[in-house]
């Protein structure tokens, strides 16, 4: 190195900036900090965003299938057991309604009995007081 | 023996200096604040420096160099290394200011056009240092920042190339041609100086 080269080099020397340059990034620091704070309140929006992203998405896919399935198939039960109760109370109305049936039958078939007895007797109490009256 | 003693006392300080280098840049990389401030302390010479021997303006290199140390502390997870902080730095800083050249349309004088300075004995050192500085800040913007990397910095001309991505030869050639400049100004304006 020659002794040009030592000027240029005792001329670009390394120099020190203000004595608060230092503190002023750090206050820059600081501010940007504070800008980049509310971004970081909407990081569930970015994590949301992310669950939905393939890999998770696969699982939350499946867990969705999971519980869509289980919600259809208590459906379909309910469906069918409330079918099955109406079905069993409506034939258990017709088995009453065959019962009333039945017994007013019953009731019936024994006042006709009944009245054709009393008439057979006032028929025969009838014809013997023509008889008496005769003689 | 003594001198062995020396030798291993100055490579345990140094690499014990390695080691808090290390230290604060992982320090700083966790979201230390203290350590980040600790590492602008370290480089806001060489970062300043550059800038302010490319543009010659206290307040501009200032603003440079806050943007190369923000631009710092939003990349600290990409810093590998002290060293690697080094180049990074080096490399933004040179980046930034040819950007701000571009951008604000630094007029360059030409070389012959720059005002020569007129030394008298008492003064001739820092007229020098003075005149040479002055020099520098006339050349174009490629030139001026590989002077300043390799006489600010030390920087070989490997190291330049590899730091602004250029050829080695185009590195080389601007060295050759801005020395040359440089010393046919120098002695031109301070003639009974031998340089």
């Amino acid at each position: 190195m020659n002794r040009f080269d030592e000027e240029l080099k005792l001329a670009l020397r390394r120099e020190e900036p203000s004595p608060d340059f230092t503190d002023r990034v750090m206050a820059r620091v600081a501010e940007l900090q504070k800008r980049e704070k509310p971004r970081e309140k909407t990081g569930w929006l970015r994590r949301l965003a992310e669950f939905f992203q393939p890999a998770q998405m696969k699982w939350a896919t499946a867990g969705a299938m999971a519980v869509l399935l289980v919600i259809a198939g208590f459906g379909v039960h309910h469906r069918r057991e409330s079918e099955r109760k109406r079905l069993a109370e409506i034939a258990e109305g017709e088995r009453a309604k065959e019962q009333v049936m039945l017994a007013m039958r019953i009731a019936s078939a024994k006042l006709n009995a009944a009245q054709k007895k009393v008439r057979e007797i006032a028929v025969h109490e009838d014809r013997g007081s023509k008889i008496e009256d005769r003689r | 023996m003594a001198s062995e003693t020396l030798e291993d006392q100055l490579i345990e300080r140094k690499e014990g200096g390695m080691q808090r280098a290390d230290d604060t840049l992982s320090r700083a990389k966790d979201g230390d604040q203290t350590a980040f401030a600790d590492l602008v302390r370290e480089h806001q010479a060489m970062v300043f420096s550059i800038a302010h021997y490319f543009s010659r303006d206290r307040a501009t290199s200032e603003d440079l160099a806050q943007e190369v140390f923000i631009h710092l502390y939003q990349n600290l997870a990409a810093i590998e290394s002290p060293a690697h902080l080094k180049f990074w730095l080096r490399r933004v800083t040179g980046h930034r200011c040819i950007d701000h050249a571009r951008k604000h349309k630094v007029k360059t004088v030409s070389v012959e056009d720059a005002p020569e300075p007129v030394a008298t004995t008492d003064f001739r050192d820092s007229l020098m240092t003075e005149a040479l500085r002055r020099i520098v800040a006339t050349l174009p913007e490629k030139p001026r920042l590989v002077v300043t990397l390799r006489y600010q910095e030390d920087l070989d001309p490997t190291e330049i190339a590899k730091l602004l991505d250029m050829p080695l030869n185009t590195v080389k050639s601007h060295l050759r041609r801005s020395l040359a400049i440089l010393r046919e100004k120098v002695t031109r304006s301070m003639g009974e100086i031998k340089v």
